[in-house]
């Protein structure tokens, strides 16, 4: 068997045993639920009081900024995409660092498969509560809000789902990373959640942030998944109009996964001179 | 006097042991600002016409976003500290292995969610004149004199605010791993106190859970006499409201928890978790 198809295999079999596990806890999606429904919904209602109920002046501006006047669909977009950010920010890196608490580190590292396998392998386990958080999201949208995406955006919305994947896969496994160097990554993801969310345009319009902030968002691949998926449900922006973006995100993804494996390369020798591994 | 003391003593050791954590402490400042009240304030103004956010000013009688939102995270902070400093505090003494060492000491068992409760309080003030100065500086967050008349509704409220966590420290002894219990219920309860929008804006089955609340009312009267907010209900009424809920919630927080330690006693699950 060829190397690449060892590993390939390899892959699979981390990607099964993530997955096993996800579903071995199905509590957690009702924390999935809870977020993915409530926290959206408490920031429409907190954009209705901004909103003076819909005062015709405060859409206009609201519209002029967000270039749709439909907050709800805004607010809700913008919060799949803080759950995505959450779940591919912390779930590469819990795994790694559930295997370093578990021991399990080095003895995988003894295996002759690419490092490539423990590095995207983990990030696995984010894929299905992403398609879930989705999923909340436009039932929540319907039933509280009694807002439905129109059918024509199903098409654009699916392909840029598809090249988010590997974005935010990507993004992930760059942070997943630092467990080998830090061990503990949980306020580090605090932070970069944050900046995130701040940067993005997730719960506000991007016009917002002054120009210096503009340009630095130009360069997240979060910012283009957002922004095109509220462009394709909210404007009913077709594939063609959002083609130059989805280029600009792939892209990005190809700089943030080379990244990502040039990262976790240097902390994983660096690791290795000072016993960081097995250490936690 | 020896209660008082032992209060004390909690306190101290809770804020000792915080203040080991330094990332810990700048990142409980600096996470309500970007997590909170940064996107709620740019959201805000997003609504902005030249300058003046009208909606906001037809809903609650003011166009004073940034007192609006940093009002909010005063009793947003509150019910914070209530939830995870005073309550889900034992649930850290759990896992710490220390629970039934202190349980066993002669201090009343209910001094021991008191002495959280001045912990917390005292964090609570500082980081909330951290958060002000940064509101006033960034934000040009302004507010009237008038603020002080608004003191003794949040005293009251935060006796109130023990009462719920006597409430929920009598859960957090009996589920163990509440976690999620505490984060969502903490959400929900900011939410009933319209810290971050007015209650009247609640689906209807919510509004009346609001009104057992004593933070529904000492969030109205902050906002009345701080910012210029328009009362939800007469304002004699809501101190009424207010002192009722909180004579309320006290007793019933020091019932469910002399109940819960009773049972985990019989169990024998102090020491489980």
């Amino acid at each position: 068997m060829s190397l690449l198809a060892g590993d390939l295999r390899a892959f699979l079999a981390a990607a099964r045993k993530e997955l096993r596990i996800v579903r071995r806890y199905p509590l957690n999606y009702v924390g999935g639920l809870f977020w993915g429904a409530l926290l959206p919904a408490a920031y429409v209602l907190m954009g209705k009081a901004y909103s003076g109920g819909g005062d015709p002046r405060a859409m206009a501006a609201f519209a002029d900024r967000a270039g749709t006047t439909e907050f709800a669909g805004f607010v809700f977009v913008g919060y799949a995409m803080y759950m995505w950010l959450s779940s591919f920010l912390w779930g590469p890196g819990t795994a790694l660092r559930r295997e370093q608490i578990q021991g399990s580190l080095e003895a995988t590292m003894l295996t002759p498969v690419s490092r490539l396998v423990l590095l995207f392998g983990p990030g696995m386990a984010a894929i299905p509560s992403m398609l879930f958080t989705f999923a909340v999201t436009v039932v929540t949208l319907w039933l509280m809000f009694g807002f439905v995406p129109p059918v024509g955006s199903i098409v654009p919305v699916a392909v840029v789902v598809l090249v988010a994947l590997p974005a935010m896969y990507a993004i992930g496994s760059l942070f997943a990373a630092g467990v080998l160097r830090y061990g503990e990554i949980g306020p580090v993801v605090q932070i970069v959640r944050g900046t995130f969310v701040l940067a993005c345009g997730i719960t506000f319009p991007l016009a917002m942030l002054p120009a210096w902030a503009q340009a630095g968002a130009a360069i997240l691949p979060p910012t283009y998944i957002v922004g095109d998926i509220r462009a394709a449900i909210l404007q009913q922006v077709a594939l063609p109009g959002l083609v130059a973006d989805l280029a600009v995100t792939l892209g990005l993804t190809a700089i943030t996964a080379t990244l990502a494996i040039v990262v976790f390369r240097y902390l994983e020798a660096s690791a290795r001179r000072s016993g960081m591994l097995g250490r936690y | 006097m020896d209660e008082l003391r032992a209060a004390i003593a909690i306190g101290k050791k809770d804020l000792t042991v915080l203040s080991r954590y330094r990332i810990a402490v700048v990142s409980q400042i600096f996470q309500p600002l970007y997590q909170g009240v940064i996107p709620a304030f740019l959201f805000g103004a997003s609504f902005a016409v030249a300058g003046h956010v009208v909606g906001l000013e037809a809903s609650v009688g003011t166009e004073n976003l940034a007192g609006f939102i940093f009002l909010g995270g005063v009793i947003s902070g509150l019910v914070a500290t209530s939830f995870w400093a005073m309550a889900m505090g034992l649930r850290n003494e759990m896992d710490a292995g220390t629970l039934e060492p202190v349980w066993l000491t002669p201090t009343r068992h209910e001094t021991l969610v008191i002495g959280r409760a001045l912990g917390g309080i005292v964090w609570f003030l500082i980081s909330q004149v951290v958060l002000f100065a940064i509101g006033i500086v960034v934000f040009g967050l302004r507010f009237d004199a008038g603020i002080i008349l608004a003191v003794p509704a949040v005293v009251v409220a935060t006796f109130g605010m023990v009462g719920v966590a006597y409430l929920l420290a009598s859960v957090v002894l009996l589920i163990r791993d509440a976690n999620f219990f505490i984060d969502c219920t903490n959400f929900l309860f900011g939410v009933a106190s319209g810290v971050a929008f007015p209650v009247t804006l609640l689906p209807a089955v919510l509004q009346p859970v609001a009104l057992f609340l004593p933070t529904t009312y000492a969030m109205d009267i902050l906002r009345q006499q701080a910012i210029g907010a328009r009362p939800t209900f007469d304002p004699l009424l809501e101190y009424v409201g207010l002192i009722a809920t909180t004579v309320v919630l006290y007793p019933m927080g020091r019932w469910a928890f002399a109940r819960a330690e009773h049972t985990i006693r019989v169990r024998g699950a102090l020491g489980q978790y």
